[in-house]
């Protein structure tokens, strides 16, 4: 047991230096200032007041927030099916090639899979020639909601399949035989076995999704164009453009505790059934 | 026999040993001949980096970045290049900091083939640190079938704001050259530290988001309106040159107003690694060969003469294209001045005019 618990520490080490050092830059930029050149730091809370003060970047978070809650709602809605499907699917050798067809996409470059959509919704691009030629009219669709959701949908489901179907092909299959045994409908079953125990898959696709269309910025840059701003956008803005790292920071460090906040909510969401449901 | 592959392997592993110093010394003398290059993205010839190579019997290291702010970051997080193509403000802030390193003129002859009107530049006056590369101005691109020469000319930069072409227009999603137009169009310099104008300005830019819908992009632009997606575009000469050799409708206008006369030239930074090749390297630039490759390549004014007018003669590839050479000695025309307050400024109030929603 002993020698087990040695091999724990790279990873500490490791962690230490890529996650919470960094962390705690973050943190120690977004309470300072840049002072003169006797004190370079000074503590202040002027990063966050100017954050709260502005009902700009309040705004700009909640629209954050809410196309990142679109987003996951649409990946577990269509991404629920896709992945039930294909754990029941008969022969082995099927799930197998549906799930390489799954992360396929994600062998490439999520930039460049991103390009490819502003070529497809484009005013002159893929769609909108071929409406022409049937003789319908073009549709607006670059730089809309629908564009910048598709974007992130597109991106992010593969993790919500993924993790629902690991949950799915884990579950116990003679729960639903005794179901039956027990007389349950097909929609009975799936509803008191099925669903409960993919719940645990569908808490951590959410948290795969959530995290990412939070804070993707080149998403809604790519299709919603620049007058399309979401936190992420204002932070890059803020490290790259204006040069301003505490205020950078400062943002950063109030989208880690709103999504640690979401975060607990769905962990509660998921106590309470399962806790329930005595799985 | 376990003895015997213990010696094997052993002998093995120090002749790699001795094989991998070899390998390490031989790079380190083969290092003089390599040269880092930190460029913008899609501003060179096909040609001109493998010719550069077999002249020089150099390796190039190639990279690109799409904004003066982007190279900026990347020096500061202590990447080491021998030569970087930074526009005149970025300049400016690297000279002040000292990042730069004097250039040493006489392994440049070819600084002879420079025009006249990337000389004297206040970023850089004796082109002490800096040489440069292309130049250009920016202006308005559009469509003569739907919008009048006439009254494009006539307004200026104001026509950005003519509800007849809402949702028609394309801007730049760059706080420095939004706030130009707006400063211009409003009579102010673009250098202004006054903060009524900016307010002014701000203003300007919040009435043309709320009224005018325009999409902010960035080099999209070029291909969107070789593609005629838009009506109207805020486009650097150089894009428009392009721009307008790909699509005949389109036509170029530099306002009334004045506009923002850019330069983008080759510095060596001070801790270059390799600061002779990199003097090769910028006066090979400068030679009428790759000047050429680059200018016909890209679309933007080449710093080198000869060229310019050349490619810009009858029959020749940029033969009355009007976004070509930029309007010069207009007394409302600037170049962009670097201040770190304001520019942190103009950058949150930018945030602000995108996100705001009517």
């Amino acid at each position: 047991m002993k020698s087990f618990k040695s091999m724990v520490y790279p990873y500490i080490i490791w962690s230490t230096i890529l996650i919470i050092i960094p962390m705690l830059m973050i943190a120690g930029y977004a309470f300072t200032v840049k002072g003169n050149s006797v004190l370079t730091f000074r503590f202040t809370l002027d990063n966050f007041k100017s954050f709260f003060v502005d009902s700009v970047f309040i705004n700009v978070l909640k629209r954050s927030l809410y196309i990142a809650v679109i987003t996951t709602i649409l990946c577990i809605l269509l991404g629920y099916p896709a992945a039930y499907i294909i754990a029941n699917l008969a022969r082995e050798k099927n799930k197998v090639m549906m799930v390489l067809f799954i992360t396929f996409p994600t062998w490439i470059n999520m930039l460049v899979r991103t390009y490819a959509w502003l070529g497809i919704l484009q005013d002159n691009g893929l769609i909108n020639t071929i409406l022409q030629t049937v003789g319908l009219p073009a549709l607006k669709l670059i730089h809309t909601d629908f564009a910048v959701i598709l974007g992130m949908v597109y991106n992010f489901i593969p993790f919500m399949i993924l993790q629902i179907y690991t949950s799915l092909t884990k579950m116990d299959k003679s729960y639903l035989e005794a179901a039956q045994d027990l007389g349950a409908s097909k929609l009975q079953s799936f509803l008191r076995i099925t669903l409960p125990l993919s719940l645990p898959g569908i808490i951590s696709g959410i948290t795969l999704v959530f995290l990412p269309a939070v804070s993707s910025f080149f998403i809604p840059k790519l299709l919603g164009g620049g007058q399309y701003v979401l936190i992420g956008n204002v932070i890059e803005n803020e490290f790259l453009i204006a040069g301003n790292w505490n205020f950078g920071s400062a943002i950063s460090l109030i989208m880690a505790i709103t999504i640690i906040f979401f975060m607990w909510l769905t962990k509660k969401a998921d106590r309470d059934p399962s806790g329930e449901g005595g799985v | 026999m376990k003895k015997l592959i213990a010696v094997i392997l052993g002998a093995a592993m120090i002749s790699s040993m001795v094989a991998g110093c070899g390998g390490t010394s031989e790079s380190g003398d083969s290092k003089s001949n390599v040269v880092k290059v930190f460029n913008w993205g899609e501003v060179i010839g096909e040609d001109v980096i493998s010719n550069f190579e077999d002249q020089y019997d150099a390796k190039v290291i190639y990279e690109v970045y799409d904004s003066n702010e982007m190279m900026y970051t990347k020096l500061q997080a202590g990447d080491k290049y021998d030569v970087l193509v930074p526009s005149d403000y970025m300049i400016e802030r690297l000279k002040n900091e000292n990042a730069l390193m004097p250039l040493d003129k006489s392994l440049i002859p070819n600084m002879e083939n420079l025009a006249d009107e990337v000389k004297g530049l206040p970023y850089d006056p004796d082109l002490t640190y800096s040489v440069p590369y292309f130049y250009g101005s920016v202006g308005i691109v559009y469509n003569k079938n739907n919008v009048p020469k006439e009254l494009v000319e006539e307004q200026g930069w104001d026509i950005l704001k003519n509800t007849d072409y809402k949702g028609k227009i394309f801007m730049y999603d760059s706080e420095r050259d939004s706030f130009m137009v707006a400063l211009k169009a409003l009579g102010y310099s673009m250098n202004t530290e006054n903060e009524d104008e900016i307010q002014a300005a701000y203003q300007w830019l919040l009435e043309l988001n709320n009224t005018m819908d325009p999409i902010y992009v960035m080099d999209e632009v070029i291909d969107s309106m070789i593609g005629g997606v838009k009506d109207m575009a805020v486009v650097y000469s150089g894009d428009a040159a392009y721009i307008l050799s790909q699509n005949e409708d389109m036509a170029f206008c530099e306002p009334k107003q004045g506009t923002n006369i850019f330069c983008d030239s080759m510095v060596i930074p001070a801790n270059a690694e390799n600061p002779e090749l990199a003097h090769e390297f910028i006066n090979y630039i400068l030679s009428y060969d790759a000047s050429y490759d680059n200018t016909y390549t890209v679309g933007y004014t080449s710093s080198n003469k000869q060229v310019r007018d050349d490619i810009s003669a009858e029959g020749e590839e940029y033969y009355g294209n009007e976004a070509y050479i930029p309007r010069s000695g207009y007394e409302n025309d600037e170049v962009f001045h670097d201040n770190p307050v304001i520019r942190e400024n103009l950058s949150n109030l930018w945030i602000k005019v995108k996100s705001s929603e009517e």
